[in-house]
């Protein structure tokens, strides 16, 4: 990969379709001339993405605006209409709510009672921001919902509505170079549980998650996006 | 909304919302809807000017959010960022549909964004990007500030803008260029606070 003091003249001349490829506004040749260059220099790399930055903050100065009355009926009866939307909600989930209150209660902020979870591993407060969710799969069936929080420790909640029978079950992560790590130990009551519990390397790492059962069965799976 | 639910929703953070909405969650689109609609319709009224237009493109963008909820990947930027980039972009391409011409951005929104007047609550908004970037904008000439709104805000390439102020293709760019430089600085500034 290059660098501004290799290529000097190349970068100064990138400056103006480095910009406008940041603002969304470079299209054809130009483009794909800036991204090939990109790729290879790490200065112009660099720049880009402090560019693009500051044209993100750019559209968060647009003033906000009251919307007409009757904005949020009129979109709850589009969404009402969209059949994916009506397809989730006929899905019996825990709620994100339930999932910001196992967020807390996993962190210690004394919301214990809600869950039914049992890990033995240390807990340790943070604030969370970044999270990533995806489905935990069995067989093409959604089973429930997987949510890895970024921070330090990185932490990891399930909810599950599988419809199987009760017991322990055991939720071990598979890492970057293959590495596989069991995070802790539930209960699933009547297929159901929310549960959460701190991981044991970065959230970056974890390529994939899964439930097994008490016999050794891998009852279900998610895949983390890269 | 159920006011039961109203407690502490403040506290939820943008990406919780989002990983609720992915799986089904109404109460958590409704928080969601609330925290976003000013933002999300005002940004769009900016841009389209109409106020039905501007309701359409929020209601869009709503719904993407929506649909797309599950591939938001909290790695490559916020969630406001996202928001805000599906309405631009949306506005952008309801004008081209609409009118053959694009809109004259003479409207208040725009106005606003042009003006170099401070607001009163600017000085509380500088300790962050956001804030500094605004003061900054404020503070370039007014071509460059021109240039650098109707780029980032309006989706105007630097040929539109050659045409639409009658300069020539490079006036533009260099406009563009010298005006991001400037909020660049007083990001990178904020950032390092």
């Amino acid at each position: 990969m290059s660098d501004y003091t290799t290529e000097p003249t190349r970068c100064e001349a990138m400056q103006e379709d480095l910009t406008e490829l940041a603002l969304g506004t470079l299209s054809g040749r130009s483009r794909s001339e800036v991204l090939d260059h990109v790729e290879s220099c790490s200065r112009c790399q660099s720049e880009l993405e402090w560019l693009s930055i500051v044209a993100d903050t750019v559209l968060q100065l647009a003033p906000e605006a009251e919307p007409p009355v009757g904005f949020e009926s009129r979109l709850a009866e589009r969404l009402r209409g969209s059949s994916d939307v009506r397809r989730l909600k006929h899905r019996r989930r825990a709620s994100v709510l339930t999932a910001a209150a196992l967020l807390a209660a996993v962190l210690g902020f004394g919301l214990g009672t809600l869950v039914t979870a049992r890990s033995t591993d240390n807990v340790s407060q943070t604030k969370t921001a970044n999270l990533i969710s995806t489905s935990l799969n069995s067989q093409g069936h959604v089973l429930g919902e997987v949510f890895v929080s970024a921070g330090n420790p990185a932490w990891m909640f399930m909810t599950i509505d599988s419809g199987t029978p009760s017991g322990v079950v055991w939720c071990e992560v598979t890492l970057t170079g293959g590495r596989v790590e069991t995070i802790g130990q539930f209960n699933l009551s009547g297929g159901y549980a929310a549960w959460g519990a701190p991981l044991k390397s970065p959230a970056g790492q974890v390529r994939t998650a899964r439930l097994i059962a008490a016999n050794g069965t891998v009852l279900a799976s998610a895949i983390l996006p890269a | 909304m159920n006011r039961r639910w109203s407690r502490g929703e403040d506290d939820i953070s943008d990406e919780l919302l989002l990983s609720g909405m992915a799986v089904g969650d109404d109460r958590a689109g409704l928080v969601f809807v609330r925290r976003y609609q000013r933002r999300l319709f005002g940004l769009a009224l900016g841009i389209v000017g109409d106020t039905g237009l501007a309701e359409d493109v929020a209601q869009e963008a709503f719904m993407r959010i929506f649909r797309h909820a599950p591939v938001f990947d909290a790695r490559r930027g916020s969630v406001a960022t996202w928001t805000l980039t599906i309405t631009r972009n949306l506005a952008i391409d309801a004008l081209r549909v609409r009118r053959a011409v694009p809109t004259d951005p003479q409207d208040r929104v725009f106005q606003e964004l042009m003006s170099n007047r401070r607001q009163p609550d600017d000085a509380a908004l500088t300790s962050d990007a956001v804030g500094r970037a605004k003061a900054a904008l404020a503070g370039l000439p007014i071509e460059q500030r021109r240039a650098v709104v109707l780029a980032a805000m309006y989706g105007r390439t630097a040929a539109e803008i050659a045409a639409e102020e009658a300069i020539p293709l490079g006036t533009a760019k260099s406009r563009i260029r010298l005006g991001m430089a400037k909020l660049r600085e007083a990001v990178v500034i904020a950032e390092a606070l």
